[in-house]
Parts: structure tokens; C-alpha cells; sequence
């Protein structure tokens, strides 16, 4: 893909996955980090720096807007993600010493149970 | 997750009819694991500390689905600047595209928050799953 297109185009891709971050209480790295591999063709590293280097300003953006809507409690989700940050180091760490797939493959088992209990839930709801 | 003994998970959210729009003010011990526990499986997968977060945040700690969100994305701050600090020291960034990135992705993040200040929870919820759902899938086939 040629210089301005594919700047073109990451930025479109900022958009959707930037909109689908604020609504979903998510950084996007999960989706911006296959994209980049595939479409922008960087490393695996790369493109999880990178995409870190975008999550950031979208969650403050993000926050901005909901604090100011009186969503969420923006003080308290800034001490305890505080907390995450040395977790996060800590992490890092260990992923060096873990084998990675299968580590990859008991968190999808997990992700998928809890994904099926909140559709439950909100179908449940009224 | 991981940091919890099988015996908390027994013990009752915050009755749900208090505890939802105005969240509790304090760190409480569940909250520092539930940042700790994204932070950890952020830095071992290198996903976004916000799928760990969210569901914990709404089935551990009783927030509803909205300010689970709202919260996840405030916490996400500094996990982020942590990690970002950590790889920028490697030199892995490729700033163009972050930049192009982070030009789409603030102005999506606008319309994104407005859209989750809005949303009913049941919608919301299911959203959640499905997106929830579709990561899982993705984990295990990549």
C-alpha cells in the first residue's frame, strides 16, 4: 500500500476502532495490533508498541468525555489503574518465562465463558 | 481472577439497587486486584487491560455495565503510559502510525464515550459479550 493511502487508511481504521474503544471500555490494542501486522506489515512487537502509543491518548479523550457526562468515577479508575501499571510491568516480566500459546489459549476459554455469561445477563435484563 | 481465592467469588456484589450510578469513592482491595489483575494479563498478552477489567469490574465489583466501561477506560490511562514508557525505551514505536492512528482514534473515542453515555444497559451488555466473544475466538486462532 502506497504512503497516503495507507495513512488514509489507518486513520479511517483510528475512527472505527477509537469509537468502538470509547463504547466498549476498551484500549482498542486487540484490534489495532492484528491490524497493523497484517495491513501496515510492522512486527508483532511493533505493532503492540505502537498500538499502546494510540490506546493512551483514546482512553484520556475517552475519559474526558465520560467524566463530563457524570459516567464512571474517573479519580477512582486513575488510583486503581495505578495499581495495574506496576501489574502491567510485572506481566510483562513473567510473559518472558511463560509459554505463551497456552497461556493465550486458557485466557480465550476464559474470555469465551464470561463473554457467554454477559450476553445472558443481558438478555436477562430488562 | 487469578489473585482471588474461589471463596470471594461467593461473596454478594453491593446489592445492585445502591451501588450502580454513584460508585463507591474508595480503593477497596477489590478494585486494586481487579487493576492489578488487568495489568498483569496486559503485560503477559499484550492486550488491553480492558477485557480483563470490564467483566470484572460488572460481575466482581457490581458496577453496571456503563460505569464498568467508564471506569476500565480511566484505568486503562496509566497502564498504558506504563507500558508505553516500557517499549519506547525498546524503541519499538513507529510514531507515523501512531499518529495517524491516534488522529482517527480521538475523534471515534468522542463519538464512542457519547454513544456509551446514551446506551441502555441491555444492548450495552450484549454488545460487550459479543465483542468479548469474538476476542476469544481471534486468541485462539491467531
Amino acid at each position: 500500500m502506497s504512503g497516503v493511502v495507507l495513512y488514509a487508511v489507518l486513520i479511517a481504521f483510528g475512527f472505527f476502532t477509537g469509537g468502538a474503544a470509547g463504547l466498549l471500555g476498551v484500549g482498542g490494542g486487540i484490534m489495532m495490533v492484528p491490524f497493523l501486522t497484517l495491513v501496515a506489515g510492522v512486527s508483532q512487537h511493533e505493532a503492540q508498541a505502537t498500538s499502546l502509543l494510540v490506546v493512551l491518548p483514546t482512553a484520556v479523550v475517552a475519559s474526558i468525555t465520560l467524566h463530563r457526562k457524570g459516567v464512571g468515577d474517573l479519580p477512582l479508575a486513575l488510583r486503581f489503574g495505578a495499581v495495574g501499571a506496576v501489574g502491567g510491568i510485572a506481566g510483562a516480566l513473567l510473559a518472558l518465562a511463560l509459554p505463551g500459546h497456552a497461556l493465550r489459549l486458557v485466557f480465550a476459554l476464559l474470555l469465551a465463558v464470561v463473554a457467554v455469561r454477559l450476553v445472558r445477563d443481558g438478555l436477562a435484563t430488562e | 481472577m487469578a489473585e482471588r481465592s474461589p471463596s470471594s467469588v461467593a461473596v454478594p456484589a453491593p446489592p445492585p439497587a445502591p451501588a450502580p450510578e454513584a460508585p463507591r469513592g474508595h480503593l477497596d482491595r477489590r478494585l486494586a486486584g481487579i487493576g492489578a489483575a488487568g495489568g498483569v494479563l496486559s503485560g503477559l498478552l499484550g492486550v488491553g487491560g480492558g477485557i480483563v477489567m470490564v467483566p470484572l469490574l460488572v460481575l466482581r465489583a457490581g458496577y453496571r455495565q456503563r460505569d464498568a466501561h467508564a471506569m476500565s477506560l480511566g484505568a486503562i490511562i496509566p497502564i498504558s503510559l506504563a507500558s508505553v514508557v516500557t517499549y519506547g525505551v525498546a524503541g519499538e514505536v513507529r510514531v507515523g502510525y501512531a499518529a495517524a492512528l491516534a488522529i482517527g482514534s480521538v475523534v471515534g473515542a468522542r463519538v464512542g464515550a457519547g454513544l456509551l453515555a446514551r446506551i441502555k444497559e441491555r444492548p450495552l451488555k450484549i454488545v460487550f459479550g459479543l465483542f468479548l466473544g469474538a476476542v476469544a475466538v481471534l486468541l485462539v486462532f491467531k
